[in-house]
This record gives C-alpha cells, structure tokens and sequence, in this order.
C-alpha cells in the first residue's frame, strides 16, 4: 500500500478547521463492522482534539462484502447535497444493521432531509460518481480493507483505540 | 522512554481556618480550665486541716474555699478523685477530636480513631488512678497487657500521633497533673492546626522554599522535573491531593497533550481553578515532541467536563494540543 493520500481538498467531507494542527483522514464503510466500531472511537478523538484537530471521510464501500455499503455511501451524499451529510454518518454508523433501501430513507426522514428527494436520488444512483471518486482515490494508493487511517497524508498502521489514536495524532501534531 | 512524576500537591491558602474556629478554641480551653480549677478546688485530694484563719492571699483561697465547702476532712474519696481526673481527661481531649475532624478529608476520616482518642485518656486516667505509686499493680497491670494483643491498621500514619496524644492526656490526669494535660490538648491542637494549615510537607516545591530558601528565593528548578513548573493561581476550584480525587467517582482522569508542559500548565490550572469543582495534578508523561500532564479533575456542574475540555483546547492553544478522558479500563 502507497503510504501517502491524494490531499484534502474542498470536495472532502471535512470537520474541523482548515488551520488545524493535524489532520486525520478515514477511508470507510458504512457496512463494515470495524468501521462501526471505530465510530465511537473517532467522535471521542474528535471530541479531545477540538479545534485541533481536522476530520476527513472519504467513501470506499466494500461492494463484495458488503451489498448495502455502495447505496448507504450514495445516501450519505444525498445528505451532503442538501447539508446534512455528517447527520447521516453518524447515523448510518449507529444503524449499520438498518442500511437496506427502505431503512435509507427513514434514516433520511428521521434526520430531517427532504426524504423523497433523497430517495430519488437514491434510484437514480445521482451520487454514485461522487462515491466512486473517493474509492477510485482510495485504490489508488493500494487500499483493501477499511477502515484506513491517514495522519498528515501518511498511513497510520497503529491500534484502532482511543488512546494508541489520540497519542498518535498528539505526536503528529507536535512534530514540527 | 516515557517517564512520570507523581504529584501530591495542595497550595497554602485552600486550606480554611476561620477565626470563629480559633476563638471558640480558645474560649473552650479558658472555661475548661476554670472549671478544671474549680473542680479541683472544691474536692481535695488531700485531708484538710480544720481551724485555719481566713486566707489573706489569693494562693490559699483555694485552700480555704476547699474547708469551706467540703466536708470531706479525709480528703475527697477515691472513686471522686478518678471522677475528677476523668473529666479533666475528657474535656481536654475533646478539642483533639474536633482537630481531627478538622483537618482529615472524608476520605482518610476514620470514625474508630474519634472515639478511641475520646474514651482513651479517661480509661488510661482510671488505669493511673488504680495503680498510684504500686509497684505490684504496675507490674500486674503490665502482665495484662502483655497477654492482650491488639492488632489493626490505622487509616493514616497520622492517626498515631492522636492516639499518643490522647494515652499522653490520660497519663498526666492519671497522676493529677492537670496543667500538663491541659498545656500537652493545647499544644496539641494549636500545632496540628498550624501544620495542617500551612501543608507542611505536603507539597514539595512549598516545603523546599519554606524550609530550605527562608529568604524568599525563586524556586527555578526543584529536582523533580525538567519543565515542571509549580503554579498555583488563585481562584474557586480547590486543588486537591491527587489521592484525595482517587475514590471520588466523579472525577475523571484528564490527559492533556502539551508543547511544552511549563508554559501550557499555567493556561490548563486558570481553566481548572474556575471550571473544576476539585482538581489534583497526578503527573507528567513523555519526553518527546509532546508531553502529557495528567490531572484527576472533578467537573463544575454548570460546565460539564465537555465544557471543561472545551476551554481547556480554546484557552490552552497554541500549547494545548488534546485533553482526553481516560476512560476506566485504561486506568488500571
């Protein structure tokens, strides 16, 4: 796997602000249990770094493994499109066993979004471009597996916990 | 290689001692004593002598109240004089109560330790008043001490020297030396009080500029720590011993990546001082780019320790980098 990330851009699902001391980019999958589990983990780095630290998810849906990973990627960014695409990240990673269509558009209703045009979009596959870009960015560097953990562009290999993360991104950030 | 300091640290000052509490001391140990005196004075332990003269001196008006009053002429009986000794014992080993109560935290509070120093010195008062001056009782008494073991661990060290005041209290009333056990409750409490006052001992960095720098000099590099600057501002939030914290379930364990530790640790303790209901600094971690500085922190309620973090990673910037939580299973 090539070590380095294609940079962040405007284009990125981005929280956290551009002056950040570190930046930490997540390759993921709404389907994958290990993302899943690293969910919580992340809104606690989050929370600890604060205005330190600058989040990115870029899409890479494990379509072999998992067959509803592709559309809960596409209705993520059928949030994205009318501005509520971390409301949904936050869903879909708290209702993994709820991803199939239907359940996509109530996650959509629950989360506020104009539903049926989301759905729409949904059948339509309008995002699907959107999401194919972030996995296309995602093999290009030699991804298999998710979720993968970029710190400042460079691949974190560490232990997925709270604290191996939160030291790694503290000692990335103090680097000069 | 990762080292750490362990901090026991309490400012001078945090420490509370009102007036009120001192000259109520001093109130009680004014109305002991006179009653102590009048008590003494009206039950005689020696046989008085009838027919003296009236007294001219303000010495022997004791001496005349006493033929006055008290028609004892072979003196007070025995079990009165042990009444009161007794009493002189327990009314001077009541402000060492208060002072213990005083001056543990709830959590070093032993319950045991306040009613052993109460009833000891009147027991030990009865123990001297039974043997006297017999070498046959002491040495029978000694026997049964010896047979008798007793074993059990005090909460603190300190609490020993409560129990040695208190045998110290009941041996001075055993042998009617009343002034002595009134100046040893005295003494006592008033060194007690002052130690625990000023935390001497309890902070390094302090005990060192007390003991060891009188005249006031900069304590620049204590030889703890490299870049372990001692601050203590001023404020609500109560800076604790960190051991204090360590059973309060309340309290979260706060590790907040730095730059540099000296220069972020003044910006992270102003946040404590007014965000946290009670905060110990635990240590320090790293010798790299980063360090750690650990603290067990206790949340005001009105902040939240969410809010707290928040300021913590706003005021703190540019030196603060994180604060995380160290959740319960990482502590062990």
């Amino acid at each position: 796997m090539n070590t380095s990330v294609p940079p962040v851009t405007d284009d990125d699902h981005i929280l956290g602000p551009a002056g950040a001391r570190v930046t930490l980019v997540e390759y993921g999958d709404f389907e994958c249990p290990s993302c899943g589990a690293a969910h919580p983990v992340l809104q606690a780095v989050r929370r600890a770094f604060g205005p330190n630290l600058r989040f990115v998810f870029r899409h890479f849906p494990l379509r072999e493994s998992h067959p509803h990973a592709a559309a809960a990627a596409e209705m993520s960014e059928a949030a994205a499109a009318q501005g509520k695409f971390w409301e949904m990240h936050d869903r879909l990673f708290e209702h993994q066993d709820a991803l199939e269509q239907a359940a996509l558009a109530r996650h959509a209703r629950k989360i506020g979004l104009d539903a049926a045009r989301a759905e729409r979009e949904l059948i339509a596959r309008t995002h699907a471009a959107r999401v194919e870009r972030d996995a296309e960015s995602g093999r290009a560097i030699g991804l298999r597996g998710t979720p993968s953990f970029f710190i400042h562009g460079v691949a974190y290999r560490g232990p997925r916990d709270r604290a191996s993360l939160v030291a790694a991104l503290a000692s990335a950030a103090a680097a000069p | 290689m990762a080292k750490k300091v362990t901090e026991t640290a309490e400012p001078v000052g945090t420490r509370r001692l009102g007036r009120h509490t001192i000259i109520r001391l001093a109130i009680y140990y004014l109305m002991v004593g006179a009653l102590l005196l009048l008590v003494t004075g009206i039950f005689p332990k020696q046989p008085m002598t009838q027919g003296e003269v009236a007294p001219t001196e303000m010495a022997e008006a004791l001496d005349w109240l006493r033929w006055r009053l008290v028609a004892l002429p072979g003196g007070s009986p025995r079990w009165l004089d042990a009444c009161v000794q007794m009493l002189g014992a327990l009314l001077l080993v009541l402000p060492m109560a208060f002072t213990y109560i005083r001056t543990r935290t709830r959590l070093k509070y032993d319950h045991s330790i306040i009613q052993t120093i109460i009833v000891l010195p009147i027991v030990v008062t009865a123990i001297l008043v039974v043997v006297q001056d017999s070498l046959a009782l002491a040495f029978s008494l000694a026997g049964i001490v010896a047979a008798v073991r007793f074993r059990n661990d005090l909460k603190e060290s300190g609490d020993a020297v409560y129990i040695f005041g208190s045998i110290g209290i009941g041996f001075a009333t055993g042998i009617h030396a009343l002034g002595v056990a009134s100046a040893l409750s005295a003494a006592f409490v008033l060194v007690e009080l002052v130690l625990w006052k000023l935390n001497l001992g309890g902070e390094f960095d302090d005990t060192f500029r007390r003991l060891c720098m009188p005249g006031g000099a900069d304590l620049a590099a204590p030889p703890h720590s490299a870049g372990d600057v001692p601050v203590a501002p001023a404020g609500n939030g109560r800076k604790r011993a960190s051991e204090e914290l360590e059973g309060d379930a309340r309290a979260v364990l706060l590790k907040i990546y730095v730059l540099e530790a000296a220069a972020a640790r003044p910006a992270i303790e102003r946040v404590l001082v007014r965000d946290a209901k009670q905060w110990a600094a635990t240590g320090v971690e790293g010798d790299g780019a980063s360090k750690v500085l650990e603290y067990r922190v206790r949340a005001r309620k009105s902040v939240g320790i969410e809010g707290l973090r928040d300021h913590l990673l706003v005021e703190g910037a540019p030196h603060v980098i994180a604060a995380d939580e160290v959740e319960p299973a990482q502590r062990l």
